[in-house]
């Protein structure tokens, strides 16, 4: 401060080697574990939101006007949210509380079944819209799971049923978005599908634990949110009341 | 192939020809109620008196022939359609 003042250039702090091994340190310390801490945590709070903003706006709709189709996305949103919510309790409450070391896995496996459940009911609908014994979309991805699910672990096969539910999502939102051209069907349909990937990455990490996998699967799921989330938000919530 | 209507639909563009400026002040006839929403006799009968029952269309007598107007009611749950309506296209389905 004295030398800045004095107009003389201050000495460098550290030389290169040791400005390396700090950095080395700092991201040991600050991104490796608690990067996927964060981010997990990260995920779950903007999952839960995410998921109980839509939710609401479902519940909104299906007052207002008794749409089949919103009270099923409305019990699919509020699934996903009470999924990542579940997660996010638990993990919290497990890291400043309980402390066991052992409820982690079933806390992750219950979220993540919850929404499963949500995910079901976002293929469900557009299931009933295109009729299902007749969509060669979903019959294209029904062999799948026989590949996906070679573990007995509830979670291995909760986050490949997820994936096929979310793509076969993103395909026929896709296949709506080629139809009408509404930039919003392509934002959720990228949403969906990222969604999707992170699930694949999420399950794939599982063999290669230690890798940039998981991260990864976190982050596509964020970005698979907030891309659900963007046209939602675009729709003009402040003119429509609740039913008397 | 076309599309089927979703009843939701059905009940939004018969509230829309309702909305439309007509003619005849009484309201919209179920003749031309039939001819804009393109469904037939036996089906628009039981929507219209659900739709009366409900609040949304209001019912009056003109020329020998029962009219249909909108109400204030039926523009709110039009105006909560097209919102919905919108929102539902973002997933790639129809209310």
């Amino acid at each position: 401060m004295q030398a800045a003042q004095r107009g003389r250039r201050p000495a460098p702090l550290t030389n290169g080697t040791r400005t390396i091994h700090q950095i080395e340190i700092i991201s040991r310390r600050y991104l490796d574990i608690p990067l996927e801490f964060l981010l997990e945590n990260i995920l779950n709070l903007i999952g839960f939101l995410v998921g109980l903003g839509i939710g609401i706006m479902s519940l909104v709709g299906y007052k207002n006007t008794g749409s089949p189709t919103l009270f099923r996305l409305t019990v699919a949103f509020f699934s996903i949210s009470a999924g990542f919510f579940v997660v996010w309790a638990g993990y919290t409450a497990e890291d400043l509380f309980l402390h066991a070391g052992d409820i982690e896995g079933w806390v992750q496996t219950l979220g993540i079944g919850i929404q499963t459940i949500g995910y079901f009911f976002i293929a469900f609908s557009h299931s009933i819209k295109s009729f299902f014994p007749k969509s060669a979309h979903f019959r294209a991805i029904i062999p799948l799971p026989l590949l996906l699910t070679s573990s007995v672990q509830l979670e291995h096969i909760f986050r490949s049923v997820s994936f096929i539910f979310l793509a076969y999502g993103a395909i026929e939102t896709m296949l709506s978005y080629f139809e009408n051209r509404n930039r919003g069907a392509a934002s959720v349909a990228a949403g969906l599908g990222l969604l999707a990937l992170g699930e694949f990455l999420g399950w794939y990490s599982f063999v290669f634990p230690e890798s940039l996998l998981y991260p990864a699967s976190m982050a596509c799921r964020i970005g698979g949110l907030i891309a659900l989330f963007i046209p939602v938000s675009r729709v003009p919530l402040t003119r429509v009341r609740f039913d008397r | 192939m076309a599309a089927y209507r979703t009843h939701m639909k059905i009940i939004g563009e018969i509230l829309e020809t309702t909305q439309e400026d007509l003619q005849d002040g009484n309201g919209a006839s179920v003749t031309y109620l039939i001819r804009k929403a393109n469904i037939s006799h036996s089906r628009i009968s039981g929507i219209l008196s659900t739709l009366v029952s409900q609040g949304l269309l209001e019912q009056t007598a003109g020329g020998g022939a029962n009219k249909y107007k909108i109400s204030q009611s039926g523009r709110e749950f039009l105006r909560a359609y097209y919102a919905f309506t919108r929102f539902a296209d973002s997933f790639g389905l129809s209310i």
